[in-house]
């Protein structure tokens, strides 16, 4: 049984179609990319996942039902619009948000210690909310994300504002949740981190899923027919290349003719005596796959138009 | 503890705490304090206690009686016989007695005194020597007679029921009511404002999309809506407070404050009107504040219903000529200018029942509709930002 389930959901504000029979599953322990352009309706996706708005159309399981009062104990949440009461001090905040994840005042002030600690916010657990940098900020907000143990987090933009030592600490973070068994659905523009932490993403695109699957797949997909070779030596012509074009300075990109296989050109690289520093597939990056589905899909939307 | 109560105590302690709310909760007890120390200080400052001089050529004062001793702040004038009038003229130019009487020969037929001063004395210190004269004129009347003459009279004015009696005395319940409803409706007003504040403030600072996904939006509003009217509740508690002792200790004191009697249905009629129109305008408040996204926007609407609240106010004379007007009535009944007029009329007339009762129902009506309607522009409003949400949305079918 899937962790999340949403199946076709549609939601609209006006005229304005903001969700479009969006379906997608987030498994359990796995980190899942929710994508798309800035206005794709992603965060609207996720209030409505997070029973916030209610669906026009379609359907929402999370943790094998509907939404209840109950189960938003079992969800942590970091909005993309970070929120948090600026005028109390930094603890008391915490400390009252974590009561209504129903921890005990005790429980959450010892669970909050720790976090802080690790957070390198303890100095600052009297200040007021507003006296923190932006960093900050989003540090005490993932705090409030964490602190009541989830079995599901859901988390919006969770690098923006970070410096990279903070990047990496949060990183380390959602590594640590998924490996205790956590299920993160995180929603990103942050392509490399996607990469590096996603196992299966969804893409949206003007509120409908373009792009749905594991990364690895999903990256085949969109591998095509070629070879990125590094080496210092001149390529010659090699029979069954199609193309060959610089991939930066020390690599070249070679576009292969359909029945050319990888290792025949390994072969013949070896036998002209080229020296080889790097033999891959050429694979397209995540963000050049965003670039070109989300590119395509609105000029298709476009002509539709 | 539930969420609700968690939510409560939050919204309670954060309002309660804070610095200008210990401010704005002692301002006015300590503003009535500072005006009846000044009342005080008028009186004590007004009956001057340089003596007072005569010349009895009566024989009524051969071997007077002292007036009868006032109350604190007066101070007692004394009294200083002569028998030579340029000494008391000389002792009057010189400043030792601020005026001095002449009773001639025929003053108890002819009741008249003869009256000289430099600078016109106080009425508290002609007040007293009209109390010494009095005292000796009643010397030789059985005590009880003396004592009901020097009272003087009392119209005192008493409803066909029996149920309600005023007096210039008692003018203070009549006017402790109306007082009452103005603390009360400051409170609400003070209070429901903070609601409203807080709404929109978890709108601005973003709080609020943490908060529905923590508990259901009935919780958190109706958690709201409790912690406010406590802290209306606190005000008026402590406020009451330094009312009470105002009037027990003030009473002794003040001849305005000496008629004060306490009444229990007075109370209860205030209390049964005030309360549901204290959860309707926190509701009204909270709406106000899920539909807009700026305070200052709110404040502006606040205005809307506070001013109404306010009209009966304007009215107090129409209302004190004819409590039981038909404008009266009418605005009893509405639910916006009820609280105001029901506590005028209720220390002005004896209010039917049946009206009482309308009002408190209307009140309870509106309490729930406004409650319902709070719910529904907070699911709708709670997460638009910077984007108004429109009256007529919640009127809508649209899903919230």
């Amino acid at each position: 049984m899937s962790t999340v389930e949403i199946s076709h959901i549609s939601k609209s504000f006006g005229a304005l179609k903001a969700v479009d029979d969006v379906s997608f599953e987030v498994e359990k322990g796995e980190i899942f990319g929710l994508l798309g352009p800035n206005g794709a309706g992603k965060t609207t996706a996720i209030r409505v996942l997070l029973d916030i708005f209610k669906p026009d159309h379609g359907s929402v399981s999370i943790m094998g039902g509907p939404m209840t009062e109950a189960k938003k104990d079992r969800i942590g949440y970091m909005p993309e619009e970070r929120g948090m009461y600026q005028d109390i001090p930094l603890e008391r905040c915490l400390v009252y948000l974590g009561t209504l994840k129903g921890l005990a005042p005790m429980d959450a002030r010892i669970r909050i210690s720790e976090y802080l600690e690790r957070f390198d916010l303890a100095s600052s657990r009297h200040k007021k909310v507003k006296e923190l940098s932006k960093g900050m900020q989003q540090k005490a907000q993932l705090i409030t994300t964490l602190i009541h143990n989830p079995e599901l987090v859901i988390i919006d933009e969770p690098f923006s504002g970070l410096d990279p030592i903070n990047t990496q600490m949060v990183k380390d973070l959602l590594c640590e949740q998924r490996d205790k068994g956590v299920t993160i659905l995180m929603s990103t523009h942050q392509m490399h981190q996607v990469e590096e932490l996603c196992d299966r993403i969804v893409l949206i695109d003007l509120g409908r899923t373009v792009l749905y699957g594991g990364l690895n797949e999903i990256r085949k997909q969109f591998s095509g027919h070629a070879l990125v070779v590094g080496t210092s030596d001149e390529l010659p012509t090699i029979p069954g290349v199609e193309q060959v074009e610089r991939h930066n300075s020390s690599s070249y990109r070679l576009t292969l003719a359909p029945s050319t296989n990888s290792q025949d050109v390994l072969r013949m690289l070896v036998e002209r005596g080229i020296r080889i520093d790097q033999f891959e597939i050429a694979a397209p990056t995540l963000d050049e796959i965003f670039i070109r589905v989300v590119q395509k899909d609105d000029q298709e939307q476009g002509e539709r138009l | 503890m539930t969420k609700f109560w968690r939510v409560a105590w939050h919204e309670y302690s954060r309002h309660v705490f804070r610095k200008r709310f210990l401010f704005a909760l002692l301002s006015m007890p300590l503003f009535l304090a500072l005006m009846v120390m000044l009342v005080i200080l008028v009186i004590w400052m007004d009956s001057n206690p340089t003596p007072i001089g005569y010349i009895d050529h009566s024989a009524l004062l051969a071997n007077p009686l002292p007036q009868p001793a006032v109350k604190w702040p007066m101070r007692t004038v004394p009294m200083l016989p002569y028998t030579d009038e340029s000494v008391a003229k000389a002792d009057l130019q010189a400043g030792k007695i601020q005026t001095y009487y002449i009773l001639p020969e025929d003053y108890l037929e002819s009741g008249q005194v003869e009256e000289f001063y430099i600078k016109e004395p106080k009425g508290i210190a002609i007040e007293q020597f009209t109390s010494f004269l009095s005292t000796n004129l009643l010397v030789n009347q059985p005590k009880d007679i003396a004592k009901r003459i020097l009272d003087g009279t009392q119209l005192i004015i008493r409803s066909s029921d029996n149920k309600r009696e005023s007096s210039q005395e008692r003018l203070v319940n009549i006017i402790l009511p109306f007082i009452s409803g103005i603390l009360f409706i400051i409170a609400m007003s003070t209070s429901s404002g903070y609601l409203m504040q807080a709404v929109v403030e978890e709108k601005e600072n973003r709080t609020m999309e943490i908060m529905v996904t923590s508990v259901s939006p009935g919780q958190l509003m109706s958690g709201k809506i409790l912690a406010d009217i406590a802290v209306g509740i606190t005000q008026i508690v402590v406020w009451s407070l330094f009312i009470a002792l105002i009037l027990i200790f003030g009473r002794d004191f003040i001849p305005f404050l000496s008629g004060f009697t306490f009444s229990g249905s007075m109370i209860l009629i205030l209390i049964a009107v005030m309360v549901p129109a204290f959860i309707m305008i926190c509701g009204l408040m909270a709406a106000v504040g899920a539909t807009v996204t700026e305070a200052s926007e709110g404040q502006q609407i606040m205005g809307l219903f506070t001013i109404p609240i306010w009209i009966p106010y304007i009215l107090i004379a129409t209302f004190l000529q004819n409590p039981n007007s038909p404008l009266a009535i009418a605005l009893s009944f509405f639910p916006l200018t009820a609280p105001m007029t029901v506590a005028m009329r209720v220390g002005f007339t004896n209010i039917p029942n049946w009206q009482v009762i309308t009002s408190i129902v209307i009140l309870v009506l509106s309490a729930v509709g406004s409650i319902w309607l709070a719910g529904r522009a907070f699911r709708l409003g709670m997460l638009r930002y910077g984007q108004r949400l429109h009256w007529k949305e919640i009127f809508s079918h649209q899903r919230a």
